[in-house]
């Protein structure tokens, strides 16, 4: 209702290499999620039919292979920034702007529970929320367990010379159950913390566009605002 | 204006496309009803007759009936079972007995017969006649139990054979069929039609059918499709469940157990992580729409 002069100022907050990354990550999960579960819930006719669209398991099975090494590739090209950043930059991978989670972090959730029973205030999040850090590592790490029980199914023959064959059965399970936390966690809680939360609905744009409104700065990344104007001053 | 559009309405080809595909299905609707009737089994409670539509379209189609079952004439001479007298009371009043004599099966499938020998429901079969007890898994069948003399098809595709195959040998083996279905070559051979997937006969036999207890011929099943198995290949667990454990191997029990334990743990994890965070959101949610609403925002 009130009348604003100025235009909308907006921050940059991803760089084009993470855009990129994470449309990757949303492409390749997606296409593994549907073709890896559309094996394990084979029973049902519609998902017969997705297969069969895909063109038979053989299809969805190539299909799934090729996403997981390209959503890898994802993965090693994010590593290889991390050493760019580091030793060519010269800039710090620890400190407040980090995904390394601190003690903050900890606080920050124990504020944000008390702040959901109407007990205080919410935290202050710096450049990354704990619940950010968390979609970040249990990704992360989630992707290196995927792609070692993801190995173990696909070379069966070559790992059960070094394993005991049932690993091969313990394999089969983590993949299954870990894309079931994964797909429930991703499509539920990542969802509706980035996009769903009332100030935000129905979409934050910043991971694509790269940019973030003042506004949202200020309120979501508030440390982050406080330091930024402090080295501006 | 408004007649203007609804005229433009009708021209669309969607509509009359439509109006074909409602014509189509009210023609094909009958005609599939009747095709339904047509193959439905004949309104007679005798279990003596043969089905000739399907028996003209099935493997054995082109056999007579003496092939099989002999002349039946009393004036010939060795002919132990007549034809029944059809002025009888009692014709076509009893009941068909699958008493299958499979030596007549044998006269023209030596390979088969002899393999059917070697293997473990012939092992089986024997047994019963010796010691009358049943196995667990019932009467050890013969050919007429896994196949129909009249209307078994012949030139199935093999995912066609394999999905057959998983019912007529689930019939006996439930668990086996379960368990089997919930894994991997299973899902993609039975469910989505994957031909180079393994069904029950690739692994165990066609009409050898060995339990695979032995971890060397389990290896040797392994080896046709998985060329660089190793003998630890061989004690992957494809029918992975703890129903019927007596019947696995050493190596097998261990790693059931091992593999169930795991699989505990993991869905407690899954469900601790999921429980924790879907109400961490769910309760921040509540508290920030709660606000958004007070603000009057």
């Amino acid at each position: 209702m009130e009348a604003n002069p100025t235009p909308n100022e907006t921050f940059q907050r991803f760089g084009v290499l993470h855009r990129i990354l994470h449309i990757i990550i949303i492409f390749n999960f997606t296409l593994l999620a549907i073709t890896g579960f559309a094996l394990h819930f084979s029973e049902f006719g519609w998902v017969r039919f997705l297969v069969s669209v895909m063109g038979g398991a053989a299809a969805a099975g190539w299909l799934h292979r090729f996403c997981a090494v390209f959503l890898y590739m994802g993965v090693l090209i994010h590593l290889f920034w991390l050493f760019y950043y580091k030793f060519v930059l010269k800039q710090k991978l620890s400190g407040p702007d980090s995904m390394l989670p601190g003690k903050k972090d900890i606080k920050d959730l124990y504020q944000n529970l008390r702040y959901a029973f109407n007990k205080g205030t919410p935290p202050l999040f710096d450049r990354y929320s704990y619940l950010q850090k968390y979609d970040y590592w249990a990704e992360m790490l989630g992707m290196q367990s995927m792609a070692v029980t993801g190995l173990i199914l696909w070379f069966p023959d070559f790992f059960a010379g070094m394993l005991p064959g049932y690993f091969i059965n313990i394999a089969g399970y983590l993949h299954l159950y870990e894309a079931v936390l994964a797909v429930m966690y991703i499509g539920v809680v990542h969802m509706a913390d980035t996009h769903l939360v009332p100030d935000i609905f129905p979409m934050e744009k910043s991971i694509f566009t790269g940019k973030i409104d003042k506004k949202r700065f200020m309120e979501d990344h508030p440390e982050e605002w406080k330091r930024k104007q402090m080295i501006n001053n | 204006m408004q007649t203007g559009t609804i005229r433009k309405k009708h021209n669309k080809p969607t509509g009359w496309f439509c109006t074909l595909l409602t014509a189509g299905y009210i023609f094909l609707a009958p005609a599939l009803l009747l095709v339904s009737l047509a193959d439905a089994a004949p309104a007679t409670d005798s279990t003596w007759f043969v089905e000739m539509n399907q028996y003209s379209g099935a493997a054995h189609g082109s056999l007579r009936c003496e092939d099989c079952h002999g002349p039946m004439i009393e004036s010939e001479s060795g002919i132990k079972k007549p034809h029944p007298d059809p002025d009888d009371d009692a014709f076509l009043k009893s009941q068909t007995k699958r008493i299958f004599d499979y030596q007549s099966c044998r006269k023209c499938h030596k390979t088969a017969y002899s393999r059917f020998l070697k293997g473990a429901h012939a092992k089986a079969a024997d047994k019963e006649k010796t010691t009358g007890s049943v196995s667990l898994t019932g009467y050890a069948p013969v050919c007429g139990d896994c196949h129909s003399a009249h209307y078994s098809k012949s030139h199935l595709s093999r995912v066609q054979t394999g999905r057959i195959m998983t019912q007529t040998c689930g019939t006996c083996h439930p668990d086996q069929k379960t368990s089997y279905l919930s894994n991997y070559h299973g899902k993609a051979a039975v469910n989505l039609g994957h031909d180079k997937s393994a069904f029950c006969t690739d692994c165990h036999g066609a009409h050898t059918t060995f339990s695979l207890k032995d971890n060397e011929a389990a290896l040797n099943a392994c080896l046709r499709c998985h060329p660089d198995a190793t003998p630890e290949f061989a004690n992957i667990i494809i029918h992975d469940t703890k129903k019927n454990i007596a019947l696995k191997n050493d190596a097998k029990k261990t790693g059931l157990k091992w593999v169930h334990g795991v699989r505990a743990v993991i869905i407690f994890f899954v469900v601790l992580v999921l429980v924790f965070f879907y109400s961490h959101t769910g309760l921040l949610m509540l508290r920030k729409l709660h606000e958004k609403l007070r603000r009057h925002k």
